[in-house]
């Protein structure tokens, strides 16, 4: 555990030594605020179905955010090891592979948990300029953001995955962004094909449909299954990065 | 300290490292030599549990370095080729990360990288980032981190590799200083620093083991003809007399100078003819101004061992 906790600690600094940490940040921190402004902006416009929260996270905007956040965050975690050559270092130290894999992914997670602190805080600085004018609906408000932090977590596990597969950053994150975007278009394509395919099988695509998701949880739904979903994917895209680094002491 | 069996490791289509056996005990400093792509890297990187054998068995200090990796690891200090770091540390901060993940903490980790650092020379760049540090002074890290967990084996891997003659004495400094409490593998190209510092030689070539040997002996059971050099006058026809010497395989005439003549003989080797000569010379009354043997080198056995 202690190990972990330095392996951890390291990673976290890791972060924050680049500039990629700030960059990140200051960028998403910019596309919410004109996510938030789209939101604001229609329901400027009269009455309307839907609350500040369901329009700020079906705004375009967001999904803009929402792709680059992960190459980003994780191209870097092992593909840098192994181009450096310090996986060999990292290696022969007594730590364990568990002990490498869970640091690198939870330093992401704790980061992309950070990203998102800033958007949150402005529903609660308009709350309270527009001294409670305005409706925003917290239920909602906790759930979206429970469901941004378990769609992370599935992202994060799969950069993870790409990085660890690639010694070239570039191919880590462009491997990490094609993973996150067929998911999200698997879910998109029953939305354009209507009703022409059988019923069961857009029943099948809502299930891992993130755009579903997120309309549901901004409903202040709690659906206990998009959270499973995308938990198990992590979990098989953590087990996945932990058999790529495995593999070099496999005997065959 | 390393107990080696059988050790084998094949790639895809390409054994690496061939049925190779061998044992360093505890205090003895080993040099391992081979040209490149000989198994050197593989052997050291299965040693220090980044790699998997094959077949075959290794032990480090009692642990094997498959089944009880964790516990191998913790016996060895590993320097890879070419000094691998994480460029964005602090030297200080860096020896104190390695410290910790190896088990060391609070004061006693302090201590230690205090000590790594004096003995490395890097006091003075403590608090630079690695990406800035020369070459020598990255190498010295590398070397600190594998001191720093006082492991009572260390393996490196060619730890003089692209430095300048003054690091390369001061790493061999290094290592003599460590010599005799210390157990250190490690492989090298430069064949002087061997011949300086190793107790024992294990040559390695095709993945199989060629030599084992302390170096002076393996000089000294060179099969390799030697040398020597002869500068006479005071007569004609050296060349018909001295081809007439039993053990003398070929003469070459090299330069002339006023009345004396120069020769390099090729002579058998684990023969010596220098007093057959001087009869010679004395029979024939020549004047002999040099009569020097050219004793084989490390050099010599490593391209004779290897030689393809």
């Amino acid at each position: 555990m202690r190990t972990f906790l330095i392996l951890l600690t390291r990673e976290l600094r890791s972060f924050f030594y680049s500039p990629v940490a700030y960059v990140v940040i200051a960028l998403v921190m910019i596309i919410n605020g004109f996510s938030f402004r789209a939101a604001v902006a229609i329901l400027e416009r009269g009455p309307q179905q839907g609350s500040l929260v369901s329009w700020t996270f079906h705004s375009q905007w967001f999904w803009l955010s929402y792709f680059f956040i992960f190459p980003l965050l994780t191209m870097r975690l092992f593909a840098e090891e192994r181009k450096l050559g310090t996986f060999e270092t990292l290696f022969t130290a007594p730590v364990r592979t568990w002990q490498v894999v869970w640091s690198k992914y939870l330093a992401s997670v704790v980061l992309y948990c950070l990203i998102w602190v800033p958007s949150l805080a402005n529903f609660f600085i308009f709350e309270s300029m527009t001294a409670g004018a305005t409706e925003i609906p917290h239920g909602s408000l906790y759930g979206i953001y429970l469901l941004i932090f378990v769609m992370g977590l599935f992202n994060l596990a799969a950069g993870c995955f790409a990085s660890a597969l690639t010694s070239n950053q570039i191919v880590a994150a462009v491997l990490s962004f094609t993973i996150s975007l067929m998911h999200y278009l698997l879910g998109v394509f029953v939305l354009y094909l209507g009703r022409r395919i059988p019923e069961q099988f857009v029943e099948l695509v809502h299930y891992i449909a993130t755009v579903e998701h997120i309309r549901v949880f901004t409903y202040g739904l709690l659906d206990s299954r998009p959270i499973a979903y995308y938990l198990s994917l992590a979990f098989v895209f953590i087990i996945g990065t932990h058999q790529v680094l495995e593999f070099r002491r496999w005997r065959v | 300290m390393i107990d080696v069996q059988n050790l084998t490791k094949t790639y895809v289509g390409k054994t690496a490292v061939d049925g190779l056996s061998f044992k360093v005990e505890p205090g003895e400093v080993v040099g391992f030599l081979g040209p490149n792509g000989a198994g050197k890297s593989t052997t050291m990187r299965i040693l220090t549990g980044f790699l998997s054998p094959t077949s075959g068995t290794a032990r480090v200090n009692g642990f094997d370095v498959f089944h009880q990796s964790i516990d191998a690891r913790r016996s060895l200090g590993y320097m890879p080729e070419n000094a691998p770091l994480y460029m964005d540390m602090r030297v200080k901060e860096y020896l104190q990360f390695r410290g910790a993940i190896k088990g060391l903490s609070g004061s006693l980790l302090r201590k230690r990288v205090g000590e790594v650092m004096d003995a490395c020379a890097l006091t003075e760049v403590r608090r630079k980032i690695i990406n800035n540090l020369s070459k020598g002074f990255r190498q010295r890290v590398a070397l600190a981190d594998a001191l720093v967990g006082k492991p009572p084996l260390l393996i490196l891997d060619e730890p003089t590799n692209g430095l300048d003659p003054n690091q390369i004495r001061h790493v061999r400094e290094l290592l003599l200083a460590f010599k005799g409490r210390q157990t250190i593998l490690l492989s090298t190209h430069i064949l002087s620093q061997v011949e300086q510092t190793c107790d024992r030689v294990l040559l390695l070539h095709q993945g199989k083991l060629r030599a084992d040997d302390t170096p002076q002996n393996l000089v000294r059971k060179l099969r390799a003809a030697s040398d020597l050099h002869l500068e006479v006058s005071g007569g004609t026809g050296f060349e018909e007399h001295l081809a007439k010497v039993t053990g003398v395989r070929k003469i070459t005439a090299e330069k002339q100078e006023g009345n004396w003549s120069h020769f390099t003989l090729r002579i058998e080797a684990r023969t010596d003819i220098r007093e057959a000569i001087f009869d010679l010379a004395l029979k024939n009354r020549w004047q002999i101004r040099e009569l020097r043997r050219e004793l084989p080198t490390l050099e010599d056995v490593f391209v004779e061992l290897t030689h393809v």
